[in-house]
């Protein structure tokens, strides 16, 4: 039976605080949450840090699809009280408590302040199982603070900072209240230093082994002295590093070989510890990550350009990347950023360590990247050059400096089987897209491709909307302590970083179905504008019937030009519908009053979960299938070969978004047996413009059988888009969207 | 001039023809036949119907469309007579299910430069380049020297796999537009090369001896056919070659596969070729570790 005795309590604090100040109510919520929703250290823990979150709570990023900053599990307790025998009287409490959240839950707050039409059209919280053409996100995730200005001056100077900018706040007009939860949540940090402290003391007492005690004591050692100095040895970083990050909530790590390079360097020089004492420690801290679970966050960077001390860093580099090779767990996602010139060693280790069955490092090219967040962004090169891709997705971001959370989705291939249909879904009969005429009308291809994108851009305008309403709540809401601390420039200003803090705040739309979709209106412009193959009519029955009975057609259908075959009709289809959307959005950040808004095509599981509410589509795609995953060509149809695909997918511009992911999967025979050609495949493919990489090498042979004989592949990890998934225990559906993806 | 050929297939990202990534042109008509080919639908000089049995729903759309009688049904189900098409490809797309096509098309030198400097970055990066394969590249002379023109004018290697058996001035005259051979060793024994391949060798061995004199680049492709020439006679002749010409760039051994038989079957010319299993693995590596031990160490499998 769950006790709900720490989420009673932090109730009655948030009822207490309720109309105080933002910082103050959110301070004396985190002192409420902290220490006690953090856990016991484990057998074999270096670091001390583990947590179970609540019910309740307070948090940046999502504990469940709707729970952020103020949040409730409303449904998980309502089925505890379904489930449990509650003494009555903690019953009535747990009911009161949940009707209490009704009101304050964050993500109610925004939903009632939605205008009537945003409502109308933006009917469903529940993008994963709702039939829709675009969903609002809840969550501000991502956050990436300034990791390294934590370990340079420590919690005594940030202590001391806080101190100087109160003691002239009044006189600068700046909110003396801010600095005064600032200073309370830094005590709170403190104090799970000194709590974990004690617990550990203890532990070291009753153990009986002389070793373990040792250990156990430079563990209390380091969290004590981590309360009192800056950090000062690699351990202490570390330390210190992984209490704010689980306190503060914070996902994603950064750039680490820079804010932890000088230290290890530091600790070998001085003969503190050597290579394998670092490993270790390393190891620790990529297990705990790993325990931590987040599906799709945990990256951590490495590589790339502007690192002020670069020998350092790389050398820091690869050790993650040793940690990563020996660990062998799903996270963290290891990320390598490179760029012509940097030390070869690191691709090369790269290289070896995706090669061992890790799926990463997962590979990002400075010098296309760096000009294309110019771009998209419009930020300086100097600055682009500081980037970060947090979670699976990868939207850029700079560290410290940008925040740009993905609060809507968009299933394109939804919108154009609407707007096919004179606004009515397919799947559910009802309308719900603008009804801008039917099929028939449209008498050019011209008239169905604007009927199209004037569908598209509504609910971008909606979703743009959304973002920033969800932005301005949050805002008012709470200043997000631990994170508005390492962001620039909150604590100068004294705002929190939704309040006006932040020096850019940007947003992300993430595009679903995009290849379906442009697949989708080649085989209508052939076959029906131009050859006059099929009739409209006929189209719309052959997909009412999912094909059945009209199998000649479906042939053809699939048989029009597919992007990934570097064919120039289907490939300029799909930069047309790539190069719609990505703009329309990026054109709304001015009007919206957002720093930036931008497209994001990553792959993960919605594409897949979205397919389940999809209709037929008239690129030969039967009705409920998977769409395709990111940019990739949708699945099995890059006929041409590896080099055919390379040569589509680096066309799309990377200039007008904030980052796309590219699969690639490699048969073992390939990678190991012919390194010299993946190599030079690589190469040719980033040379040609490509972003990203996430490789994987496994062959169909081994997830054929991991179908039939799931209890001998339990090691078999794939990559599902922005994450790697044990394969065996992946939906068949998912199971099989990955086998009809094509392997090289 | 001929500027166009006919053309099997094209394959990018070819990795084992050559070195690097490559694009294999695969060209139609050859003038040996193989007990073993691994690619009988090139054999045929001209474009010939294919008709995968395993996809056909016996739906008898073919019949209706087809001018003559080459369809035909028996107890119901759909048959086919390949001597009779005239290759009108009437019959292709009426099919349902994509089980017939037309194996063989005319391509004209452009529209496969075309193609091939698609992926010119990515041989730059490989060490890569073109292969012209088949059938026999040198039974489409014209066509095959004007691909590999266009191939060295932009700068790209080119390979030339090929039996031996074409008149040798025509070598002489491709000789200077290819940079690598890949050059045909099927048998030792005279009278059994006529036997499994239809042809004597000593045409073959002329035009190796002249091109190896004027210093072409060569790898020896010697395809090993479990109970054919898996012999020790024949393994012998392969060492003995290995040192009487040092200047080889390479051998390799192509273990036979049984894939060709499948495609005979869709062109009715099944009966023509052996039916045996295809090599598993251990058996190559035991030819390769035979040959190491006479002494033939520059050897791989293909
Ligand atoms: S190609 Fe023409 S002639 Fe040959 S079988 Fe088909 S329809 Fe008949
Ligand atoms: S049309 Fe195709 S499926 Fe139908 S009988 Fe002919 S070959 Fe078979």
């Amino acid at each position: 039976m769950k006790d709900y005795s720490k989420e009673l309590k932090i109730t009655e604090v948030y009822k207490e605080y309720k109309d105080a100040h933002p910082a103050i109510k959110e301070a004396m919520c985190l002192k409420a949450e902290y220490p006690a929703y953090f856990t016991p250290l484990q057998d074999g823990d270096l670091f001390a840090g583990r947590l179970q979150q609540g019910r309740v709570g307070f948090t940046i990023d999502e504990w469940g699809p709707t729970a952020f900053a103020y949040y409730c599990q409303f449904e998980e307790i309502e089925n505890d009280l379904k489930t449990y025998d509650y003494p009555a009287e903690e019953k009535v409490k747990i009911e009161e408590m949940l009707k209490f959240w009704e009101t304050e839950d964050t993500s109610n707050k925004i939903r009632k302040e939605y205008p009537p039409l945003m409502a109308q059209y933006l009917f469903s919280d529940d993008w994963m199982n709702t039939s829709g053409i675009a969903f609002p996100l809840y969550r501000l995730t991502g956050s990436t603070p300034n990791f390294k200005k934590l370990l340079d001056i420590g919690i005594p100077g940030i202590y001391k900072e806080i101190e100087e900018l109160k003691a002239t706040a009044e006189e600068d007009r700046r909110d003396v209240k801010f600095y005064e939860g600032m200073k309370i949540a830094i005590d709170v940090l403190a104090d799970v230093c000194l709590y974990y402290e004690k617990e550990i003391r203890l532990l070291a007492e009753i153990s009986t082994i002389d070793e373990k005690k040792e250990e156990l004591n430079k563990i209390a050692d380091t969290l004590h002295i981590i309360t009192i100095s800056k950090p000062r040895t690699l351990r202490e970083a570390i330390q210190l590093f992984w209490i704010y990050t689980y306190a503060a909530d914070i996902r994603n790590y950064g750039r680490m070989d820079i804010y932890m390079g000088d230290f290890l360097v530091n600790d070998l020089n001085a003969g503190i510890i050597d290579e394998d004492e670092a490993l270790k420690y390393l190891k620790s801290l990529w297990q705990l990550m790993a325990d931590r679970n987040t599906v799709v966050h945990n990256r951590v960077i490495i590589g790339g350009k502007s690192r002020p001390n670069e020998a350092n860093a790389d050398r820091f580099a690869l050790l993650a990347m040793e940690a990563t090779r020996t660990v062998k767990e799903i996270e963290p996602q290891l990320s390598l950023r490179f760029y012509e010139g940097m030390n070869p060693a690191l691709f090369e280790k790269a290289l070896d360590v995706i090669g061992g069955g890790a799926t990463y490092p997962i590979l990002y090219n400075d010098d296309i990247n760096i000009n294309s967040i110019n771009n998209a962004f419009g930020f300086s090169i100097k600055e682009a050059e500081r980037y970060f891709t947090p979670y699976g997705c990868g939207e850029f971001i700079l560290e410290g400096r940008s925040f740009g959370t993905p609060s809507g989705v968009i299933n394109l291939l939804k919108a154009l089987e609407v707007t096919l249909r004179n606004g009515v879904d397919p799947v559910t009969g009802k309308v719900i897209g603008l009804q801008l005429g039917n099929f028939e009308d449209f008498h050019s291809f011209d008239d169905l491709m604007n009927a199209y994108k004037k569908q598209v851009e509504f609910f971008v305008s909606l979703l743009a909307e959304q973002e920033v309403l969800e932005y301005k709540i949050c805002g008012e809401e709470a200043p997000f302590l631990y994170n508005s601390l390492l962001y620039d420039d909150c604590m100068a200003k004294g705002k929190g970083m939704f309040a006006g803090g932040i020096k850019y705040l940007g947003g992300t739309l993430e595009t679903y179905g995009n290849t379906n979709t442009a697949d989708s209106l080649t085989a209508i412009k052939e076959l029906i504008y131009e050859r006059k193959l099929i009739s409209k009519k006929e189209l719309l029955d052959v997909l009412d019937n999912n094909f059945a009975g009209y199998e000649n057609i479906q042939l053809k259908l699939a048989n029009a030009p597919k992007y990934g075959n570097n064919n120039e009709i289907a490939d300029s289809m799909l930069e047309r519908v790539h190069n719609h959307v990505c703009n329309f959005v990026r054109n709304q950040a001015e009007r919206v009053g957002l720093h930036s808004y931008l497209v994001v095509i990553i792959n993960n599981s919605a594409n897949t979960l979205m397919g389940r509410s999809t209709h037929a589509s008239a690129d030969g795609r039967k009705a409920f299938e998977h769409m395709n995953n990111g940019n990739a060509p949708s699945g099995g149809n890059d006929k041409e070969g590896v080099t055919a695909m390379l040569n589509s997918i680096v066309k799309p511009s990377t200039a007008i978004h904030a980052g796309s992911v590219q699969n690639m999967k490699f048969s073992p025979e390939l990678f190991f047996e012919r390194r010299d050609i993946i190599k030079s495949l690589l190469k040719t493919y980033f040379d040609k413009g490509g972003s990203q990489a996430m490789i994987t090498v496994l062959n169909r042979g081994d997830l054929e059988n991991a179908l039939v004989e799931p209890e001998k592949y339990r090691n078999l990890f794939v990559r599902v888009g922005g994450f790697s998934a044990r394969f065996v225990e992946l939906s068949t559906e998912v199971q099989k969207d990955i086998l009809s993806r094509t392997l090289y | 001039m001929n500027d166009s050929g006919i053309i099997v297939d094209i394959q990018r990202f070819s990795i084992h023809d050559g070195p690097g990534i490559r694009t294999t042109v695969f060209l139609k008509g050859c003038p040996l036949n193989c007990k073993w080919c691994h690619n009988p639908e090139a054999i045929a000089y001209k474009p010939q119907l294919s008709f995968n049995q395993e996809k056909c729903l016996n739906c008898f759309a073919c019949l209706s469309v087809c001018p003559t009688s080459t369809h035909y049904i028996k107890d119901n189900k759909h048959e086919i007579n390949f001597s009779l098409c005239q290759l009108s490809g009437d019959c292709v797309p009426a099919c349902p299910n994509e089980a017939l096509s037309i194996t063989g098309k005319i391509n004209s030198v452009e529209q496969v430069i075309e193609l091939i400097l698609k992926d010119k970055d990515f041989y730059i990066n490989s060490g890569g380049g073109v292969t012209i394969s088949g059938g026999e590249p040198m039974t489409q002379f014209q066509f095959t020297k004007q691909i590999l023109k266009a191939c060295k004018d932009n700068s790209i290697h080119t390979t030339l796999d090929t039996c031996g058996h074409a008149p040798s001035e025509k070598y002489l005259e491709i000789l200077p537009l290819v940079d690598l051979f890949l050059y045909d060793y099927k048998e030792s024994d005279y009278d059994k090369h006529k036997e499994y391949t239809g042809v004597y060798n000593d045409l073959i061995q002329k035009n190796f001896n002249m091109l190896y004199g004027a210093s072409a680049k060569i790898i020896l492709r010697c395809p090993i056919v479990p109970g054919i020439n898996d012999t020790d006679r024949h393994f012998e002749a392969i060492c003995d070659l290995y040192k009487e010409y040092p200047k080889l760039v390479g051998i390799e051994i192509m273990p036979y596969h049984n894939i060709g038989l499948d495609k005979a079957r869709k062109i009715g010319a099944e009966e023509k070729f052996i039916s045996i299993d295809t090599t598993d693995k251990e058996k190559s590596r035991k030819w390769i570790s035979t040959l190491h031990e006479l002494g033939c160490t520059n050897i791989r499998l293909g």
